[in-house]
């Protein structure tokens, strides 16, 4: 059984870790011990949770489309044909 | 960024002063270069003025693209180059603070997102309500994202946002991959601690 002490060095090193390697592929023994530490870590987990939350919540974000003017002001400067 | 079948060879006839293979080429990459500059700097004006400096730079330095790297990647090169000038030439620089420092200015504002369960919120704008939510939301994270260094935002928004690999975004910055692990993991800390009331709510 770890201890508190121990549970609360691991979180730090665990929230550092997939602050870092979020989105690659986590199977060395190191990844398989933070894994595990997570999967008996609610804190660790909620943690992630909102990482990836975050993450979807900017890639999701709406982005306008480029308008004619723009694109005119665009060809202008460049000298191009419309 | 999409890739354009002939696009060596587009390149090549636009280096040697066609301007109908450059104009191919504008048409093919300005929604790429303004949708990234908008995602970093969240303000249509300021995409667009970016937009613009950033093909006439192309337009100027066409000759000295060498091929080796991905012309798309020579690109971002050209369009983060933009948005730091323009950042460093803002007097609303002042507040910012250093490139790995958490804590910094502010910028301008706009557009927004959604997440798993927001997601709806954003794409189906059907009621008043629902829009007062989307502009709240979308309020909240320009407002977080703005308060990142530029150097973290660049990140985020590469690796993150667009889903540009680690080696990738190593090229366009002209970092080593551990800075830019160092950077990513700066900005996410940073953006999901500033969301962290909304997200849990």
């Amino acid at each position: 059984m770890k201890t508190k002490r121990d549970l609360a060095v691991r979180c730090e090193e665990v929230t550092k870790h997939v602050c870092e390697h979020l989105d690659e592929q986590m199977d060395s023994p190191r990844c398989r011990q933070l894994r595990k530490h997570l999967q008996e870590c609610p804190d660790c987990t909620a943690y992630l949770d909102g990482l990836k939350k975050t993450i979807k919540l900017y890639r999701n974000i709406s982005t306008p489309r480029v308008s004619q003017s723009v694109h005119k002001k665009l060809l202008a400067a460049l000298k191009l044909d419309p | 960024m999409q890739n354009v079948e002939n696009e060596p060879e587009l390149v090549r006839r636009a280096q040697k002063g066609d301007k109908r293979a450059f104009s191919l080429l504008v048409k093919q990459y300005e929604s790429t270069v303004y949708g990234f500059a908008f995602k970093v700097c969240r303000n249509e004006e300021k995409a667009a003025e970016t937009l613009q400096d950033t093909f006439v730079n192309v337009y100027r330095k066409l000759d000295q693209f060498n091929g080796k790297a991905k012309f798309s990647t020579w690109l971002y090169q050209i369009v983060t180059n933009n948005c730091l000038m323009k950042r460093r030439r803002s007097k609303l620089d002042e507040s910012s603070v250093s490139i790995d420092s958490p804590e910094n200015g502010a910028e301008d504002s706009d557009r927004g997102g959604d997440g798993a369960p927001l997601q709806s919120l954003i794409l189906l704008k059907q009621t008043p309500q629902d829009e007062m939510v989307n502009k709240e939301l979308r309020e909240i994270l320009d407002n977080a994202i703005l308060k990142l260094p530029m150097e973290q935002r660049i990140v985020f928004v590469l690796r993150d946002v667009e889903g540009r690999s680690s080696e990738e975004t190593a090229k366009i910055l002209k970092l080593s991959a551990p800075a830019v692990k160092s950077r990513l993991r700066r900005a996410r800390v940073f953006l999901r601690a500033h969301l962290q009331e909304y997200i849990e709510s």
